[in-house]
């Protein structure tokens, strides 16, 4: 089976025990409007352009022959300073797998183990659920909105060892407001980890205005009272990925 | 420490009292005929006269320069009939040498006084003239304390401690008064922690009250550093070594060694710079320890793993107890205190020139990879008999005060004579071989005539392909042995072209993965590289990726690069990390980066230096320098204050690979 990945990072700091390598699945059927990993949202590939880097030379814009580059209008093949990439690859479960086990090969009993993030990455439930079965035997972890249907949520953490879950918002109209999507499925995917007998760490982004109000958190408190939870601060490093990928920064065009 | 003082020394307050001296010495020296050696007790004994004594009122340690300059000894048609005659290494004067201060802080200036000959003896004789102004001082000011240590020290033996750390204050400062250089620090916790342990156990002193006096101790290597010039500022040579194991393999990692690294954590200052020995059997709470140093960004500290530095030294001749002991030279060359002589940074050869030599030359002619690999062992062949056979008639100027502190006839060359010798740009020689294997040999997708044309316009016409090659193509770093073992190849080639050579002391030639200085000079020798190098770029520093490679985050560059043969290339010259600062935000960061570091050692590392780096701060120092003063990055083997650096120097930094979170 293949899957949409866009990014594997060696020693992922913040993904769990260990020193952890993680992957990052391409599509998210949440679109919250902080989201700080743009370039997760959407499951088709895109062109990332780091404008920093540029230096006007024009040679992307010169006609190629390259398949992947015609829907961009630009050759990503030619840069001087590598300033465009083609974000998403596809790749299957066998070869994922294969890639992944070299890292902890490298650091034998020294290694973590693996996180899968994203994006969403029960949103390519089977390539997940195929790929961490690949895997078994390593210290395994997902980070996950909890935004998947019960089956396939059900089956990932059995396989997992580890899981990291946020809870955003628990109003369900604010979430559909800032998120697009209702929080009933995880909720009672919440519910289904509480009872999983699985290891878990409840994650609160602390968005300025919008989940950091004291309502919100106290109800977050409650529901993760005498469970392992944190809470995160904003990144305001988002903006910079938004504007490689050309686009705009939902959360700044907010007014609150 | 007291805070007042270390802002009077880090504002450099202190430097007003320092004078610049008019006399000079050559023309009369040169008159009278003098003898290189007693050209140097003169010019020594007429510093120490010089010399003002300055006590500070809140210093525990004293001792500062207050002359800025070393008149020359010889003159300049001299010293060009000296260079005609003789191979000078750099300056001239002795340098990167470990000597015993041990011996002189167990006994005593005036008990080494009956060992010495006369410039020895003469040169104590100055050293303990300059004490005793020191003690009329302290007298003066009526500093009981300082009279008490300055009374008994340098003359006797040192009682305690603070009288220790004094003395070896006093016995660096005169190896640098002397023109001595990149005078090393050696083994500190091993030779000072008999002293420190008495005082423990007498009570005189808590951890803490241990670790002021030694923040205020390493303070003083920050005093005159800025006198010590090498290639930039902060290239000095201040080299402290921490842990380690004795003769008998069992640890010496102690209390001392603790403090240490928690007064370099809590001075935050470039010297003195700290080395760490480890092993496999090196717990990791220990590597945890080093980490919170590393996490404050001084570069500190670079590791050297004894598991293969130890054997490889003694499988190239040293005795296993001379071996045990190693320490390092200014950077990170393997030195052997007291009794060695080698001179271990005396060449370097450039790897990407041999391979670009071969490219040029004979890439037309051959068939295959293996035989377009022998014509860049060839051209490494040739290049290693031309710096062999260049270093003859090595001298030194003699120096009295340093040959008291080192047990072997150093005039001559000590105990152990080899000569070091760097591997410049490995990865830049070992990703251009592994294009040209990949494209030219094994898919057969670029032409000769095409690839030799791109590389010599400077890929000018070729923009693909010079993407295709920078970015496209397996590189060193990934974990990736198509690459990798092309590497280990050139190491071993590397280090088998100087085996069975003699140099002109009778001792060996030593390959080493460092670069020192050479990552600019070496590249600036060659136009672009078949790796998509262009005219003018660096090399990594030392034993490092190239800095465009694009690599898939530490654990996979460190399994690339724990793979080579050190046991053959034993000189020195560190993996260099970088990571950004936001790695270790919090603890579990820090703890991470030890256990990587542990992993690293457990694959048979030789040497690793990580370096914690800020990418926007170093950015925003080049436009505002007034705003970061303190900001400290590591350069090839020393720490600098970012914006005392030359601007190639601060953006080959900037352009180094940093691993996120």
């Amino acid at each position: 089976m293949t899957g949409v990945i866009f990014d594997v990072k060696e020693m992922a700091v913040h993904d769990g025990p260990g020193i952890r390598t993680t992957v990052f699945f391409k599509g998210c059927p949440l679109s919250c409007v902080w989201c700080h990993n743009p370039e997760g949202l959407s499951t088709a590939p895109e062109l990332a352009f780091k404008a920093s880097k540029c230096k006007n030379c024009g040679l992307c814009k010169m006609p190629c022959e390259h398949d992947e580059c015609k829907k961009f209008g630009r050759c990503v093949h030619i840069c001087p300073e590598d300033c465009l990439e083609i974000i998403g690859k596809t790749c299957t479960s066998e070869a994922l797998s294969r890639e992944l086990i070299k890292s902890g090969e490298v650091l034998g009993e020294n290694f973590g183990g693996f996180t899968f993030s994203g994006g969403e990455p029960l949103m390519q439930g089977g390539f997940l659920i195929e790929t961490l079965k690949k895997l078994k035997g390593y210290h395994l972890c997902i980070e996950t909105s909890g935004y998947a249907d019960k089956e396939v949520f059900r089956e990932v953490i059995s396989l997992c060892d580890y899981v990291i879950m946020d809870l955003k918002i628990i109003d369900e109209d604010e979430h559909i407001k800032y998120t697009g999507v209702s929080n009933k499925k995880i909720l009672e995917n919440f519910e289904i980890l509480k009872n999983s007998g699985k290891e878990f760490l409840i994650r609160t982004p602390l968005i300025p205005n919008i989940t950091d109000g004291k309502a919100n958190v106290d109800k977050i408190k409650a529901l993760t009272k005498g469970l392992k939870s944190e809470f995160l601060e904003y990144n305001p490093f988002a903006e910079s990925k938004y504007k490689m990928l050309g686009k705009e920064y939902p959360y700044k065009k907010i007014v609150f | 420490m007291n805070r007042q003082f270390y802002d009077f020394i880090i504002t450099k307050q202190h430097h007003k009292y320092r004078h610049t001296v008019k006399w000079t010495l050559d023309e009369e020296y040169s008159k009278r005929n003098l003898s290189p050696i007693e050209r140097m007790q003169d010019r020594f004994t007429k510093l120490c006269q010089e010399e003002t004594p300055v006590i500070f009122e809140n210093e525990q340690i004293c001792f500062i320069r207050t002359v800025e300059n070393l008149p020359n000894i010889f003159t300049e048609s001299e010293w060009e009939d000296i260079k005609s005659k003789h191979y000078i290494h750099e300056l001239g004067f002795m340098s990167n040498l470990s000597p015993n201060y041990y011996k002189a802080i167990a006994s005593g200036l005036l008990a080494l006084r009956d060992g010495a000959d006369e410039y020895g003896k003469s040169a104590i004789d100055n050293v303990i003239k300059l004490s005793d102004k020191y003690l009329e001082e302290a007298k003066r000011q009526n500093r009981q304390d300082l009279v008490e240590v300055l009374t008994r020290v340098p003359r006797y033996s040192a009682r305690n401690f603070r009288e220790a750390l004094q003395f070896f204050r006093i016995l660096h400062y005169a190896l640098w008064l002397e023109g001595n250089y990149h005078n090393t620090i050696g083994r500190f916790d091993v030779y000072m922690y008999p002293y420190l342990k008495a005082d423990l156990e007498k009570g005189v002193y808590t951890y803490q009250t241990a670790l002021e006096l030694l923040e205020d101790f390493f303070l003083s290597f920050n005093k005159d550093s800025d006198l010590y010039v090498g290639i930039q500022q902060g290239d000095n040579g201040q080299s402290m070594m921490l842990g380690g194991v004795d003769e008998n393999g069992n640890d010496t990692f102690n209390t001392l060694s603790m403090l240490c690294i928690d007064a370099s954590k809590n001075n935050k200052l470039i010297d003195p710079k700290i080395n760490l020995r480890v092993n496999k059997n090196v717990p990791i709470e220990r590597y945890r320890k080093a980490t919170e140093l590393t996490k404050v960004g001084l570069g500190f500290p670079q590791y050297s793993n004894d598991d293969v530095v130890i054997p490889a030294l003694i499988k190239l001749g040293y005795d296993k107890k001379d071996a045990a002991n190693y320490t390092v030279a200014a950077c990170w060359e393997f030195i052997i205190p007291f009794v060695g002589g080698d001179v271990a940074n005396i060449s370097a050869l450039s790897l990407p020139k041999a391979v670009n030599n071969a490219f040029n030359n004979k890439l037309l002619e051959c068939d295959t990879y293996e035989q377009f690999f022998e014509e860049v062992k060839k051209e490494i062949n040739i290049e290693a008999e031309n710096i062999c056979d260049g270093i003859k008639d090595l001298w030194f100027v003699p120096s009295p005060f340093m040959n008291v502190l080192m047990d072997c006839d150093i005039y001559n060359g000590g105990k152990y004579n080899h000569f070091g010798i760097h591997g410049t740009g490995i990865a830049t020689a070992t990703d251009s071989l592994a294009a040209i294997k990949k494209y030219v040999f094994d898919e057969k997708s670029i032409s000769k005539e095409r690839y030799l044309a791109a590389v010599n316009s400077n890929f000018k016409s070729e923009p693909q392909l010079l993407h295709k090659l920078r970015y496209d193509t397996p590189k060193l770093g990934n974990n990736d042995d198509y690459v990798d073992t092309i590497a280990t190849e050139l190491l071993d080639v590397f280090a088998a072209s100087l085996k069975g050579k003699t140099n002109c002391r009778g001792g060996k030639f030593r390959a080493g993965t460092g670069s020192a200085m050479y990552y600019l000079w070496h590249a600036n020798e060659i136009g672009a590289s078949p790796d998509g190098r262009l005219l003018g770029e660096a090399f990594g520093t030392n034993y490092s990726i190239s800095l465009f490679a694009k690599v898939k985050g530490p654990v996979s560059v460190i399994a690339s690069m724990t793979k080579q043969h050190f046991s053959n290339a034993i000189n020195g010259g560190p993996l260099t990390l970088e990571f950004h600062q936001s790695v270790f935000s919090d603890e579990d960061g820090t703890n991470k980066v030890g256990v990587l570091v542990k992993s690293f050692i457990d694959r048979g590392g030789h040497q690793l230096q990580l370096n914690t780096v800020n990418l926007e701060k170093m950015l925003d120092a080049q436009l505002h320098p007034e705003n970061h003063r303190n900001l400290v990055v590591r350069i090839w083997g020393w720490s600098a204050y970012f914006i005392e650096l030359d601007k190639e120097y601060q953006d080959h930094v900037i352009s180094r690979q940093a691993y996120k979170i």
